[in-house]
């Protein structure tokens, strides 16, 4: 339970929080500021949001369990699942996006497939973002109940209703600029709590020595290499395979809220500097939400759920005062998640959806007026599905599971859409749609094809592989498009030698 | 082969040398870029080593490397 300063500490923050995104209010005037901020934003600022939104309140309590579970191999996620994805993204396409002045990713899909690719994508990850709202909320409720003992829809409204009206009102400049202040929080919070876990359990070696006499299922728990034949999730083979050369860049080039974010940058140079100065930040992540997990094995070594590790941490490591900052880091990580899918969900609807499907021809305070409703019913969409997420055995686990039903094949038609000209629209759309069917059949039937515990990274190279073979197929055998449909759609070594397409 | 079990022969030791690679060949590739694309944005009179995206990438890069080789 809280003492008297750490409930002082929580109100503070949520307070200022709402405070601060409510004055980003001012500055909202046309559907651009409230998408893409004006393209306004520094680096500085979009490279600390990047960081915040993917960290999360998911990370904190989910990467901590899979530690706990399966050891520093789970760290690959922030480390090699992340930088060689930003620099490609940050070299290659996020220029491609911000100088042809996108809002969404399947807006570049549908300018170089067709209508049916750029909504399919849009639907797919309006779902995909619905439902991680819907966990994130559930994360929230998890530890608020151990920590406080909140009845859990009580978290769930509350989080709703805070982090619901600065991103109703400032759109994504509040979203971006309260992140930055959240991310300074989760860090100097999570810090805090790795090292006195460390002071508590004798310092790095200790631990080390006393994980590894623990017994013969920690014994790999410090190798980032886990074998083939390993058990847990993380072969290094799906490490390669699945999550360096899918997942990551799937998910950094092709994901909404990341993307969204270099949109706004006020140059290209910006656009570019954001996503490696985000990837600088992310090699720390796992030491905020990895390490505590690895500890936790040591001082509450019999834990039923491991998604218990992080808040049962908390609970005995920190001091009053602290408990307080890192709760508030916790809630800083839930709340810029929850105002990423908000805003880029209600981008991807109107933009996507409603602009070219429903009204066309509105004027421009309308699709503001449409992006601030839409806000509205993701937020109670996601406290209708939240419970769902009680349902799957890691918190974590579930939301990778979501995304690899279509994080392969959508990076299979981003790839070729950029890379080869040759690609066309019945290609791009038989690829996404047979891919998506394909990973879904893949993950209903693991059981029969998969050895490992959660095979999502398998599962997302295989959907990856066969809709980069559809796409190939059917484009050769479909008509191609002409130069002039695919100008400044298509990467060229021009990009690299001229300064503007 | 769903499970790459026809990769069960390379060692951990070999397959950490695999990543080692890609990093070198991601660093490289980031040093073939030319300075004018990597400085796009910042007016010519204002563009410094510390603005130079490679160098940011090749100390991301570096990071990387270390924290493999210490796990």
């Amino acid at each position: 339970m809280l003492a008297g300063i750490d409930y002082f500490i929580v109100i503070a923050y949520i307070v200022g929080m709402l405070l601060l995104g409510l004055y980003f209010k001012k500055f909202v005037n046309n559907s651009e500021d409230y998408f893409l901020g004006g393209k306004s934003l520094p680096f500085w600022a979009i490279g600390m949001s990047i960081v915040v939104s993917d960290i999360g309140a998911l990370d904190f309590v989910g990467v901590s369990g899979q530690a706990y579970r399966y050891g520093v191999a789970v760290g690959n996620f922030d480390w090699v699942g992340s930088v060689p994805a930003m620099l490609l993204a940050a070299f290659i396409f996020i220029p491609y996006f911000w100088r042809g002045g996108m809002y969404t990713i399947p807006e570049y899909l549908g300018r170089r497939y067709n209508k049916s690719v750029r909504t399919i994508a849009s639907a797919t990850w309006i779902l995909f973002f619905a439902l991680d709202l819907g966990v994130l909320f559930w994360a929230s409720a998890v530890l608020l109940n151990v920590l406080m003992g909140w009845p859990i829809w009580i978290s769930i409204l509350s989080t709703a209703g805070v982090v619901g009206l600065y991103t109703y009102f400032g759109g994504i400049t509040a979203v971006i600029m309260t992140d930055v202040v959240q991310m300074i929080i989760m860090f100097i919070g999570g810090f805090a709590l790795v090292f006195l876990s460390l002071d508590a359990v004798g310092g790095w070696e200790n631990l080390v020595e006393k994980v590894n006499t623990m017994g013969p299922e920690y014994r790999s728990h410090f190798d980032i290499i886990q074998p083939v034949d390993t058990t847990s999730p993380f072969p290094w083979t799906g490490i390669l395979f699945g999550l360096t050369f899918v997942m990551a860049n799937a998910y950094m080039i092709g994901n909404q809220s990341i993307v969204q974010r270099c949109l706004t940058a006020k140059n290209e140079w910006h656009a570019k500097a954001s996503m490696i100065f985000g990837s600088a930040l992310k090699m720390f992540i796992p030491i905020l939400v990895l390490f505590p997990g690895l500890m936790a094995v040591v001082v509450h070594p019999d834990l039923a759920d491991g998604d218990q590790a992080l808040p049962m941490m908390i609970k005995s490591i920190l001091p009053p005062g602290l408990v307080g900052l890192m709760f508030a880091a916790f809630f800083a990580g839930l709340m810029s998640s929850v105002d990423s899918l908000l805003n880029s969900t209600a981008t991807l609807f109107t933009k996507d959806i409603y602009e070219p499907f429903i009204k066309k021809d509105g004027d421009d305070k309308h699709y503001l007026k449409v992006g601030r409703i839409t806000t509205l019913v993701l937020l109670i969409i996601g406290v209708a599905t939240a419970p769902i997420s009680s349902d799957f055995p890691g918190i974590y686990v579930a939301i990778q599971t979501f995304m690899s039903y279509f994080q392969g094949p959508l990076f299979a038609i981003l790839i070729l859409g950029i890379f080869w000209k040759r690609t066309t629209q019945w290609g791009g759309l038989s690829a996404l749609v047979i891919g998506i069917g394909f990973a879904i059949f893949l993950n209903v039937f693991k059981t029969e094809f998969f050895t490992i515990e959660d095979p999502f990274l398998y599962i997302s190279w295989w959907s990856f592989l066969l809709g980069f073979i559809i796409n190939v197929v059917v484009s050769l055998m479909t008509k191609k498009h002409t130069a002039l449909e695919l100008e400044g759609l298509v990467f060229s070594a021009r990009i690299l030698t001229k300064s503007k397409t | 082969m769903l499970n790459f079990d026809w990769l069960s022969g390379i060692s951990q030791e070999t397959a950490k040398l695999i990543f080692f690679s890609l990093y070198l060949l991601i660093g490289v590739l980031v040093l073939l870029l030319p300075d004018e694309y990597v400085y796009e944005g910042i007016p010519k009179e204002n563009r410094h080593w510390w603005n130079n995206l490679k160098l940011w990438s090749w100390t991301v890069l570096a990071i990387l490397a270390v924290v493999y080789y210490q796990f």
